[in-house]
C-alpha cells in the first residue's frame, strides 16, 4: 500500500504545489518510486507544472480529472481508477535518461462546484448537514485511498481552503508536509493547521502530543537568510516539528516550473536548488511514520 | 598634468601584490605566496591609482580593534520568555547596556515598546512585556 503524503497549509502562497511537485520528481527520479500526484487544488498549479497547459486542458476534455473521478465514481463501486491517471508526466528523467515513474490525477476548477452538487445529491436522504458532510468526506477519502494499490507514494496537493476534498486528504494522509514562509502571519497558519491535522481543539491539547507522535512536519520555504527569519523559525520550533531541510528562495526553483517537453535530470532541472531538494527527499523518507510504513 | 594611473605587469605587478598582502598580518607566508601566484595567473596587467605611497600602509587587521557588531536578533526574547520565563528574559537582556541597542533589538524582533521608555531598565522591562503580549496574541488566535 502506498504512503500518502499530503502537502497542506491553510495559508496561500507558501509553495505547496511547488513542494509537492519537487517531492514527486525527487521520489520518482532519485529513489525510483512509483509516484502519483493527486491535484486537489482548484488552481491546478501542480497539474500545470507536470503536464503543461495543453496537457491539462486535454485531460479536462477527456474527463480525466479529480472532479470527474469523484463525480463518476461517487455512488459506484470503485473500478478501473487508473483510467483517470495520466502516466509518465513531468519533465524529469532518471540519470540514465528513462522517464521517472510519475503519474498525475489532474486537478479541476470544477472541484469546488462538485462539492455542492454532491451535497445536494445526498440531501434527499434524511440526514442533517453535518452528517451529509461527513459522509461526502468519507466517500472522497475512500476514493482517494483506492490509488494506494498501484503506487509507492501518493502525494496529495491540497488547496488552501478547507474543502471536503482537502479534509479527506488530511484525514487520509500518513504524513502531512506543511510548507511555510517564515513571516508573522505564518505562525498563526501553522498553529491552526496543526490543530486540524492532529484533530485537537486547543494549543494545550496540541502541546500534549510529542513531536515524534505528530502526523505533520513543517518545512521552511522561500528563505532569504535574514535574522528575522531565524527568529521566527526558532519561535515556531517550540511548538511544531520542523524539518531540518530548508528551501531557500532561488531563481532556479522559479525557473524549474516552466514546464518543458524535453526531459532533464534532476540536477539539470533544479540546478543549485538540487542539493536542498536532495536533503528534503532524504529526510522525508526518514519521518518516523513513513519509516514504519515502509518497513 | 601627469597621468593619474600607472600600469604594472610581470615582476612589478607581483611585487605590488606581495607588498599589499604583506600588510595583512594574519596571512601566513605560504598563503600569501599562493595568492600572489593565483593573481599572477589571472591578471595580465594592473592599473594602479597614483596617490603617493599610501598603498603600502598597513591596513588594520580585521576584528582586532573593533568589537563584534551588535546582533539585534540575540537573545530571541520570545523564545526565552516561553522557555524560561520573564525573569530569565530580563537577565538575558541584562548584558545589553546601550539604550540604542535595546531599541534596535525591539524594532528588529517586532516587539513594540513605548517611546516613553528611556532608561535601559525601562527598555528591558518594556521589551519583555511586549514579548509576553506577542505570545498571548498568538495563542489567542490559535483557537
Amino acid at each position: 500500500m502506498a504512503r500518502f503524503l499530503a502537502v497542506s497549509n491553510r495559508k496561500g502562497g507558501v509553495g505547496k504545489s511547488t513542494i509537492a511537485v519537487m517531492l514527486a520528481h525527487a521520489a520518482a527520479a532519485w529513489s525510483r518510486q512509483r509516484v502519483l500526484v493527486i491535484d486537489l487544488d482548484t488552481q491546478c498549479n501542480a497539474s500545470l507544472m507536470l503536464v503543461g497547459g495543453l496537457g491539462w486542458e486535454r485531460a479536462g476534455r477527456a474527463g480525466r480529472t479529480i472532479a470527474d473521478y469523484f463525480f463518476d465514481r461517487f455512488d459506484k463501486v470503485a473500478e478501473d481508477e487508473s483510467a483517470y491517471v495520466l502516466k509518465d508526466v513531468g519533465d524529469v528523467a532518471h540519470a540514465r535518461g528513462a522517464p521517472g515513474r510519475l503519474c498525475l490525477l489532474p486537478g479541476s476548477q470544477r472541484l469546488e462546484d462538485l462539492q455542492g452538487e454532491l451535497l445536494l445529491r445526498h440531501s434527499k436522504k434524511d440526514l442533517d448537514a453535518d452528517a451529509i458532510a461527513v459522509q461526502v468526506r468519507g466517500r472522497m477519502k475512500r476514493l482517494i485511498r483506492h490509488f494506494g494499490m498501484d503506487f509507492d507514494v501518493v502525494i496529495l496537493d491540497c488547496p488552501p481552503g478547507l474543502s471536503f476534498a482537502a479534509l479527506a486528504a488530511l484525514d487520509l494522509a500518513d504524513h502531512v508536509i506543511v510548507p511555510f514562509r517564515p513571516d508573522f502571519v505564518s505562525q498563526f497558519a501553522l498553529d491552526r493547521v496543526a490543530l486540524l491535522i492532529e484533530r485537537v481543539e486547543t494549543a494545550e491539547q496540541l502541546a500534549g502530543i510529542a513531536f515524534s507522535e505528530r502526523r505533520y512536519s513543517c518545512l521552511a520555504n522561500y528563505l532569504s537568510g535574514t535574522g528575522h527569519e531565524r527568529l521566527l523559525i526558532d519561535q515556531l520550533a517550540l511548538d511544531h516539528p520542523l524539518l531540518a531541510a530548508r528551501i531557500p528562495r532561488l531563481e532556479s526553483i522559479a525557473r524549474a516550473f516552466d514546464w518543458e517537453e524535453t526531459r532533464q535530470t534532476m540536477e539539470q532541472k533544479y540546478a543549485d536548488a538540487a542539493p536542498f531538494l536532495r536533503a528534503l527527499h532524504d529526510e522525508l523518507l526518514d519521518v518516523p511514520q513513513l519509516r514504519a510504513l515502509s518497513a | 598634468m601627469g597621468k593619474k594611473t600607472k600600469a604594472l605587469s610581470g615582476a612589478s605587478q607581483d611585487a605590488y601584490f606581495r607588498r599589499v598582502l604583506k600588510t595583512q598580518l594574519e596571512l601566513k607566508v605560504e598563503d600569501r605566496d599562493r595568492l600572489v601566484s593565483k593573481l599572477r595567473e589571472d591578471i595580465a596587467q594592473l592599473r594602479l591609482r597614483k596617490h603617493g605611497s599610501a598603498d603600502a600602509k598597513p591596513l588594520p587587521p580585521p576584528s582586532a580593534a573593533l568589537p563584534p557588531p551588535f546582533d539585534p536578533f540575540s537573545p530571541n526574547v520570545v523564545v526565552v520568555v516561553r522557555t524560561s520565563g520573564r525573569d530569565a528574559a530580563l537577565a538575558a537582556l541584562g548584558g545589553i547596556d546601550n539604550a540604542e541597542h535595546l531599541r534596535l533589538l525591539a524594532r528588529e524582533q517586532r516587539l513594540t515598546i513605548s517611546s516613553d521608555s528611556s532608561s535601559v531598565e525601562d527598555l528591558r522591562a518594556a521589551i519583555v512585556t511586549a514579548a509576553e503580549r506577542r505570545i498571548a496574541n498568538r495563542f489567542a488566535a490559535a483557537g
